[in-house]
């Protein structure tokens, strides 16, 4: 599968990577350069692959409600939630964002490229309360520009003032790309945007950010920026195994609500204490811990790595890894990396400010 | 994609150097760029006794990490120290500054038995295909 904006891709000279099914950019001039972009000035990221899935009529809150961990209810036109799917056993099917576009009446669900069409279909078989339920990821594309020049370039470009937005909130925007829906989120912690619109008109404001200075930045830079945050990726960091008390997102799970699917088997997890947390390392010797390297505390094994790189800010290994709950924050272990144990201390992310000075 | 002359090529990308029964060891352009920019160089100890195919070192990118093989018997004599504090000179000069061992060679006459320049232009040809 292709993006809208492939060909731009190509033309830019990309090294383009198979992505679950999409052939998709992982850098342009390197990961390094493009990383450091996006933390001291701009960067421009195409991620519409990612799915978007639209629930609308009087009966999406109910719906939504049971189907989110999020109490959806609350949210005032333009808000942004950080939330998940679940299921029964508290397993995360997937993570996302939920805009309300009309509260009461339009949501939409930014999703996991690769768990589309999964939501999607999980969506539909839970859907007892009789919510329209659209898939319109063909149709729209996703443009995220990162870093704290994005503002700037935003308002050059469209006169579009991103200050006077929150964090995690949106608003819409006439242009001459159409209407832009432009949210004040993103997978970086650099700021920025991301901007969802017809992906007829992708190219073009592509182009426009990259002429007005935004670098061109692939997935090998996209992952490494989430990674210093310490954000989870769905499919690496959490998946249906793991649940969100586990991996540390309770700001995720309104668990005041009164019922939504997975509800119970948190609870039960809360009853219970968790036995795995996923943690933070930082490797104090040189090297790079890899999804797969096993941690091992007072010579026993005590968790394993699910994400792992080097930081291109601080030049050393970082990782995330769901290590027993016994081990603390700064607790030193050692981390197997092709069979070298290379010492490690537990951090809590994020490893680096999301921006630095030019 | 720079392939120099003078180099002897294997089939897993490194270069070679013959000197004086000495081999110097790298990997070449094309496989610095596939790789894209390398963090980390790892390489066995001077000293390290390896058969032709034995890995003498891990190079790792971002995304990827990869062995780099002895292209012939030997024992290696020197290590490019430079690149554990500047592992991106193996992308920004594989031939030269990015050299990684000096091997001793047990048998000088190995290197006749790998590709030279034109030979490995039409490997990687072959390989694109």
């Amino acid at each position: 599968m292709r993006t809208p904006l492939f060909e731009e891709h190509v033309k830019l000279g990309a090294r383009i990577v198979d992505f679950h099914g999409w052939e998709m950019p992982v850098w342009y001039a390197g990961i390094k350069e493009e990383h450091l972009a996006v933390r001291s000035a701009a960067g421009v990221f195409d991620a519409s692959h990612m799915g978007e899935i639209y629930v609308t009529g009087k009966e999406s809150v109910p719906f939504l409600e049971r189907a989110l961990t999020r109490d959806i209810s609350p949210m005032p036109k333009g808000r942004v939630l950080y939330g998940f799917l679940l299921n029964k056993g508290g397993g995360i099917i997937d993570d996302l964002t939920v805009y309300c576009i009309e509260p009461d009446s339009e949501y939409m669900l930014c999703v996991n490229a690769s768990n589309t069409e999964k939501d999607f279909e999980w969506l539909c078989s839970n859907n007892r309360e009789g919510a329209r339920i659209e898939n319109r990821s063909d149709e729209t594309a996703l443009v995220a520009l990162q870093g704290p020049d994005g503002a700037s370039i935003l308002k050059d470009a469209f006169g579009f003032d991103l200050d006077r937005l929150k964090r995690y909130t949106f608003a819409f925007e006439d242009t001459r790309y159409g209407r832009l829906l432009i949210s004040k989120t993103g997978y970086t912690g650099a700021g920025g945007a991301e901007i969802f619109l017809e992906s007829a008109h992708a190219p073009a404001l592509w182009s426009e950010l990259i002429e007005r200075g935004a670098v061109p930045c692939g997935l090998g830079a996209r992952d490494t920026l989430r990674l210093e945050m310490g954000y989870p990726l769905h499919g690496n960091d959490i998946d249906e195994s793991t649940t969100p008390l586990e991996a540390g997102l309770d700001f995720a799970v309104d668990m005041a609500k009164p019922e939504f699917i997975g509800k119970e088997a948190l609870q039960e997890q809360l009853r219970s204490g968790l036995t795995r947390r996923l943690r933070g390392l930082v490797l104090k010797e040189r090297g790079v811990p890899r999804q797969g390297c096993i941690c091992v505390k007072d010579g026993r094994e005590a968790g394993v790595v699910t994400s792992g790189s080097i930081s291109p800010v601080l030049g050393t290994g970082i990782a995330l890894a769901y290590l027993e709950s016994s081990v603390q924050e700064n607790d030193v272990l050692d981390v197997m990396v092709r069979s070298k144990p290379l010492k490690a201390i537990v951090k809590r992310p994020p490893f680096v400010s999301g921006t630095i000075s030019k | 994609m720079k392939i120099p002359d003078e180099l002897h090529y294997t089939e897993d990308h490194e270069w070679g150097k013959a000197e004086d029964g000495m081999l110097r060891v790298g990997i070449t352009d094309y496989a610095q760029n596939e790789l894209g920019d390398i963090v980390f160089v790892d390489l066995f100890p001077k000293g390290t006794s390896v058969a032709k195919g034995d890995p003498i070192g891990t190079v790792e990118s971002v995304k990827a990490v990869s062995d780099v093989f002895a292209p012939v018997d030997g024992e290696i004599a020197e290590v490019n120290d430079s690149l554990e504090d500047k592992p991106e000179l193996v992308n920004q000069d594989p031939y030269e500054k990015g050299w990684m061992v000096v091997l001793k060679m047990d048998d000088p006459s190995q290197v006749n038995k790998l590709m030279d320049s034109q030979a490995y232009e039409e490997y990687l040809e072959a390989e694109a295909k």
